[in-house]
């Protein structure tokens, strides 16, 4: 028998550090990004750098909480949890305040909370839960279509919101279906519509039908196949085909102006500096214009003058472009590598198939975050106003990282005490 | 394939993707930085693009004539970029630019600026402040010292534009006017009107070009300033300058504390002038409180009025009645209450005890009306709106105070009595005068007020008209007996000083003791007094009422009539001369007679009036015996038994009388006199509206009849 440990000697204290690490950068940041000389305190409560100290205090608060619950307690309570917030979800419809057309927010006085960003661990607890099932098998059809409406329906309920940006996170689940026997064909589908849906916008259609139909009769010719293969590739053309010539219509019927104005803006087929190209460009500009070592601290001009909007909460990632230059970014990033890769590790070692599936989905979401946030920053994806995990300020957010994390945490430390 | 290895190659799989994508981001931003650096480097320099705010410009305050009262002009701030000068230049040059500073500001030895400005080379200072509030035309000479005149980027001067707040008449009706600063709440009519007068800020979109310098990106601003509206007071500058300027010398004559005078258009409440002067350690006279509003004290006899006013509205009493004041000394209760002359007739009409302002009249007709039912006096007087506060849109009027029975804490045995005669009731300045022109106007109250119009542009935002606060007072009775009251005490009272053959003032004067602050009114020697006089004129025909109050005078004089009396009267002489309109039209006798004595004698030439030399000539010429009563250049003939008298016709200042001459002598006289002429008729002129003598203003009209 094991000698009994208390949680704070068996919690991963490495993935803590990092965590402690990223949310101090986070904070010195924000203070960078907003810093005005009338409110030089860095514990200026008037001001977003001053209100973060009290999300982060809040948090660690919540962290502990979390550390102190039983381990038991999450995998017994995942699908109440999702429940109560698919309720939150639909109540944010009903009740919620407007802000920048989207509806995703409760107003309790002068105090704000975005539901959505709480459905994200939610979500994830659910899916453990079902997946960590006995007899389920992935490759059937019933646990594809299950997982799936797990999925869909809080992102549909956010898509609702009109936040297409925090609904998006939850395609980052295909990571976590992978790696619990997902054929890896879905993720190679998934890959191959994104191409098509962007090369189809960019060049002709009859240019990329021909493509399509040449690789295919090269493949037929250069690779022996039977005929089973054939009728895949067949339909597959076919449905390629369908595919690029509905494009057009979905891109003019289904998307938002300002979603198509993005979209183009990326692709480069259109410049629109004052609109959605603004940000954009501007946050390339701050990131451009900090070279190796950056513009030193408080001394970036770009993010200081109010020239890149929403400096303190999605556009953070410029900030420490333009300060701290290349060296900074690669910290960061390394950073976050390392962070998945501990997730991913410790997920591996869990001898709870709750707990592995929770532990990647932990890192499907961060990565994701991650993915979207900073493409957008350097001009690699649209805008989409998701946050930067730990860094971005805002309560919602860091709170729901947080607690994303900790059960995570809390569950590995209780990995010991349970033989499944 | 084996579970196990097939799962480790799908951990694989994503681990790969992650450090792909690391990779990729790594790449980008290596890509941004290095590759295309020097591109978003140049960009961050010079396409910037930012809103700039443009200020909208402040409204101005006007006084009734159009004069300017507040205004904003521009003012600079001058700093240097001290590195942005060439080492020998600025090593050859330093000395004479520092002597050109000295010279120019006088606030620094040229030695002090110069080891200023060797410092902040030495820190680098590419800020450094030369100056602040600097004028345009000293911005101008400054532009012209050595260094500096090599422009911005080789002389390094950083000019920065600010608006100032400015009053053209400085310290003219300065506290009304009140005081508008960055960063500070503004006070008076700045305070007030604020909203109006600051209008609303725009937007423009600006880029940032080489050499940090902005330049707007389109012709038209995003968001078009709107500028502040114009106020119009009814503030009159040359009356305001007379009341100042009066109170001012009142106050330093009697060594006064501070002081403040009011004058109020009757009909419509318009203030017409408002001074407000306190001194200073110094012993100087300046405008830091508008006393006028904001300060409550017990107003002593000027009170008497509204406890008179309120018996005989009640019926109590008429100024016929009769009264015996005792010897001046009255004891009410345990308290003693004395007259201030003493060894007056015993028995007098109410209507004189009034006018010799006697404490024991007042307080025994009062007293002897209301002592059984106390609170039907405080009804009385509240009824009439004494008590409640003016609602002023200057903010900072104090509440008054009127006591009532019902308190029994601050309603004593004594109250009454001393109540009736302006103790141990409290009203500011602003309020007092409030009553009496109530009074003046025929009963109807109306609420004192400082703006007539609001314009845009030249634009009406908002027209102001007279607020009525009670439109009847009191009955008409009694209107008429409280002038006749007010009247009385210029004419036979204690106002006698105040009387003038040119108008009737009616007033009351006011002495009151002001309670020390440690010792009460116990010892005589820590006594201090409040002079205040208040009234209005025409007496007839009320145009105007006005107010004085000087404070704790310290020279021997502190009765009213004799400290604030001669400034209501300068005050009152100044509108007169200024307000033709308010002299009675003067019809001259002697011209008509004359015409008619010419008709009668036809062998007389028609020359009544004309050039003395003229008249001279002719009468000798046709043999008529001419005598010279005077030397003026203008003469008026008279005919006597064919001799001709040749009188001065003109005063020598004042309205020339032309009657008796024809259109173009008196043209020609008038306007050389500055006076505007409106003609009527043909012939010679019967009749001028405005009196031979009086002064009057430039330009003022004057009508002439012609027959």
């Amino acid at each position: 028998m094991r000698e009994e440990k208390t949680i704070f000697q068996n919690v991963d204290w490495f993935t803590i550090c990092l965590y402690l690490f990223m949310v101090t950068a986070g904070w010195i940041s924000i203070y960078a990004a907003v810093y005005n000389d009338e409110h030089k305190s860095i514990f200026d409560f008037s001001q977003n750098y001053g209100k973060q100290v009290m999300w982060i205090g809040t948090s660690f608060l919540l962290a502990i909480i979390l550390l102190a619950i039983d381990g038991k307690f999450y995998a017994a309570f995942a699908y109440p949890t999702y429940i109560a917030l698919i309720f939150v979800l639909i109540a944010v419809l009903l009740f919620g305040v407007d802000i920048k057309d989207t509806r995703a927010w409760f107003q309790i006085g002068s105090f704000r909370i975005q539901p959505s960003e709480f459905a994200k661990f939610a979500t994830n607890m659910a899916l453990a839960k079902y997946l960590s099932t006995l007899d389920i098998k992935m490759e059937r059809l019933k646990t594809k279509i299950y997982s799936f409406a797990l999925l869909a329906i809080p992102g549909g309920l956010i898509l609702l919101q009109n936040d297409t940006g925090s609904a998006m996170v939850f395609a980052a689940f295909i990571f976590v279906l992978y790696r619990e026997g997902l054929s890896g064909n879905y993720l190679l589908i998934g890959f191959f519509t994104a191409l098509l849906f962007i090369l189809a916008l960019l060049i002709s259609k009859l240019i990329l039908v021909s493509v399509i139909l040449g690789v295919a009769i090269l493949f037929i010719i250069l690779v022996r196949t039977n005929r089973k293969n054939m009728l895949v590739i067949a339909v597959g053309v076919m449905l390629s085909i369908g595919f690029v010539y509905s494009v057009d219509y979905a891109f003019e019927n289904i998307l938002e102006p300002h979603q198509k104005t993005r979209i183009n803006v990326l692709l480069g087929k259109q410049t629109d500096l004052k609109g959605a190209g603004y940000n954009v460009n501007q946050s390339m500009i701050a990131i451009g214009s900090g070279g190796f070592f950056g513009k030193g601290f408080l001394n970036g001009t770009q993010t200081k003058f109010d020239f890149v909007p929403e400096q303190s909460t999605d556009f953070i990632f410029c900030t420490v472009g333009e300060e701290w230059g290349f060296v900074g970014t690669f910290t960061i990033i390394i950073l976050f590598l390392v962070l998945f890769i501990r997730i991913i590790m410790l997920a591996e070692r869990q001898r709870s198939t709750f707990s592995r599936i929770y532990g990647y989905g932990v890192a499907s979401i961060l990565f994701f975050h991650l993915m979207v946030n900073i493409g957008m920053t350097i001009g690699l994806a649209p805008v989409i106003g998701i946050p930067l995990p730990f860094f971005s300020y805002g309560g919602s957010s860091l709170w729901s990282f947080t607690i994303l994390l900790f059960i995570f945490l809390r569950l590995d430390a209780y990995r010991f005490q349970i033989m499944r | 394939m084996d579970p196990k290895k097939e799962i480790l190659y799908r951990v694989y799989v994503v681990f790969g993707f992650i450090c792909l994508f690391g990779l990729a981001i790594l790449g980008r931003v290596f890509f941004l930085q290095f590759v295309e650096g020097k591109k978003w480097k140049d960009m961050a320099q010079s396409l910037t693009t930012k809103y700039i705010n443009i200020e909208p410009s402040r409204g101005n305050i006007y006084a009734s004539d159009g004069s300017l009262l507040g205004t904003s002009i521009p003012i600079y701030d001058l700093r240097m970029d001290v590195n942005a000068v060439a080492t020998k230049i600025f090593k050859d040059d330093l000395d004479s630019l520092s002597m050109g500073l000295a010279a120019l500001y006088q606030d620094h030895s040229w030695k002090a600026y110069r080891s200023e400005l060797s410092r902040a080379r030495k820190r680098g200072d590419k800020y450094c402040l030369i100056q602040r509030g600097v004028s345009y035309t000293q911005l101008k000479a400054s532009r012209l010292l050595p260094i500096f005149r090599l422009g911005r980027y080789k002389g390094g001067l950083l000019v920065i534009e600010k608006n100032h707040r400015a009053k053209p008449f400085e310290k003219l009706a300065a506290r009304t006017i009140g005081l508008y600063q960055e960063g500070q709440k503004p006070v008076g009519l700045e305070g007030a009107y604020t909203d109006y007068l600051q209008g609303t800020g725009g937007k423009r979109l600006m880029q940032k070009i080489s050499g940090g310098v902005w330049m707007p990106i389109n012709d038209d601003n995003e968001v078009e300033p709107q500028d502040g509206s114009d106020l119009w007071t009814s503030i009159d500058i040359n009356i305001q300058d007379v009341a100042e300027s009066a109170l001012m010398d009142a106050l330093s004559k009697n060594a006064a504390e501070h002081g403040c005078a009011v004058l109020m258009e009757v009909a419509t409440g318009e203030i017409k002038a408002i001074a407000n002067l306190a001194r200073d350690s110094s012993g100087n006279y300046f405008e830091t409180y508008n006393y006028a509003l904001g300060e409550s004290m017990e107003p002593g006899s000027t009170f008497k009025l509204i406890s008179m006013v309120a018996a005989m509205e009640d019926g109590k009493v008429k100024p016929t009645d009769f009264v015996d004041i005792e010897h001046g000394v009255k004891m009410y209760s345990d308290r003693k209450m004395k007259d201030s002359h003493e060894g007056i007739p015993n028995r007098m009409t109410v209507q004189h005890a009034f006018e010799i302002s006697s404490n024991v009249g007042i307080s025994k007709i009062i007293y002897g009306a209301y002592q059984n039912h106390q609170s039907d006096f405080v009804k009385a007087v509240t009824r009439m709106n004494v008590g409640q506060s003016l609602n002023m849109d200057i903010p900072g009027e104090a509440p008054p105070l009127i006591k009532n029975p019902k308190d029994s804490k601050s309603w004593s045995g004594v109250t009454l009595p001393w109540m009736s005669i302006g103790y141990e009731v409290r009203m500011t300045p602003l309020q007092i005068l409030t009553f009496y022109n109530a009074i003046a106007n025929k009963g109807i109250m109306v609420k004192p007020v400082f703006i007539k119009s609001i314009t845009n542009r030249g634009n009406a935002v908002k027209q102001f008209q007279p607020a009525v606060i009670n439109p009847k007072i009191c009955s008409a009775q009694t209107v008429a007996y409280a002038q006749k009251l007010l009247e009385g005490v210029v004419e036979n009272g204690t106002a006698t000083n105040l009387k003038n053959p040119n108008y009737k003032i009616a007033g009351k004067t006011g002495t009151a003791q002001i309670a020390n602050r440690d010792y009460g009114y116990k010892f005589k020697s820590t006594t201090t007094y409040q002079a205040s006089f208040v009234g209005y004129f025409p007496a007839d025909n009320p145009k105007y009422s006005c107010i004085v109050v000087v404070n704790a005078p310290s020279k021997l004089d502190y009765y009213a009539a004799i400290v604030a009396g001669p400034v209501f009267k300068e005050i009152a002489d100044k509108v007169y001369s200024s307000r033709l309109d308010m002299h009675q039209e003067y019809f001259g006798e002697p011209a008509t007679t004359l015409a008619k004595a010419n008709l009668k004698t036809p062998a007389a030439p028609n020359m009544m009036v004309g050039n003395r030399e003229d008249i001279n000539k002719v009468t000798t010429k046709i043999g008529i015996k001419t005598t010279n009563d005077g030397t003026s250049e203008w003469a008026q003939m008279t005919l006597k038994s064919s001799e001709a008298r040749l009188a001065n016709a003109t005063p020598g200042k004042g309205v020339p009388n032309v009657q008796g001459m024809g259109l173009r002598d008196a043209l020609y006289l008038l306007e050389l006199s500055g006076l505007t002429v409106k003609t009527n008729g043909k012939g010679l002129v019967r009749k001028q509206s405005l009196t031979p003598g009086v002064t009057f203003e430039k330009g003022a009209e004057i009508k002439i009849d012609l027959l």
